[in-house]
């Protein structure tokens, strides 16, 4: 499984996504052997390029193209909290082990 | 060190009520200015990116982070903060923030690292707020000394 971070320019705040993604799995003890988790800029994130998008919620109309069900729309980037209830859905969602805290 | 980047040349805490969000971004990267890690093509080029494509730089509540590609206009990696006492609507009312990070960039991951220890800062609520109640330098100069102490 692979989960893209996407912002504007791919610089910084895409990567604080995918820092937050990857600490979150950490945290919860989930067995990352089989995901993959990148940061990208909303140019370059295609509906192929990943199963799973987190994207900064003003950035919606942009990532029109990509396939709705994937798409996840983060209303903060700094609130831990609200990555973490995403990404536990998308455990859930595939069947993929995790410590619930 | 976060303080490296951040320290007394380079944070800033106005009143900010009279300020536009223009105002707001060229305040806070003026040290970054005057310290010659960016030329005003920078500065313009961040706000130039927020009109073109909205508030996304608005990365939580009350916080921005201003930010553009790295181009030749910008010499050495740098990072700036103004705290505003008042909120300023960034683009919307929809965006009030108070604490206006800057960054700038030189390649796409020398800030890599920069940004790690900026958000350990920023998903912290008790050092987050205290950095928005900050009324001087000093105090969010301890705040964020208070995020590296615990850090380590």
């Amino acid at each position: 499984m692979k989960i893209l971070a996407v912002c504007q320019s791919g610089l910084g705040t895409s990567f604080m996504v995918q820092m937050n993604i990857q600490s979150i799995l950490k945290d919860e003890n989930v067995d990352t052997s089989d995901i993959q988790v990148d940061h990208s800029d909303v140019g370059s994130a295609s509906a192929n390029a990943a199963d799973y998008f987190f994207v900064e919620s003003t950035l919606a109309n942009a990532v029109g193209s990509l396939p709705k069900d994937k798409v996840v729309l983060l209303k903060s980037l700094i609130d831990k909290n609200e990555t973490k209830e995403h990404v536990n859905d998308i455990l859930d969602r595939e069947n993929i082990k995790y410590d619930a805290k | 060190m976060l303080s490296d980047l951040l320290n007394a040349h380079t944070i800033q805490v106005e009143d900010g009520s009279a300020y536009t969000w223009e105002d707001a971004i060229r305040k806070a990267a003026q040290p970054l200015i005057d310290l010659k890690f960016v030329e005003t093509a920078y500065v313009d080029s961040m706000i130039d990116v927020v009109k073109e494509e909205g508030p996304y730089i608005n990365i939580g509540p009350q916080v921005a982070l201003a930010h553009a590609r790295p181009n030749d206009s910008v010499h050495k990696i740098g990072l700036s903060l103004l705290k505003t006492n008042s909120s300023v609507d960034l683009v919307s009312e929809d965006h009030p923030v108070k604490l206006w990070f800057v960054l700038a960039a030189t390649d796409s991951n020398s800030h890599l690292s920069v940004i790690q220890q900026l958000m350990t800062v920023l998903t912290n609520n008790d050092i987050l707020n205290k950095l928005l109640e900050a009324p001087t330098v000093d105090a969010v100069m301890d705040a964020l000394d208070e995020a590296d102490e615990a850090e380590q």
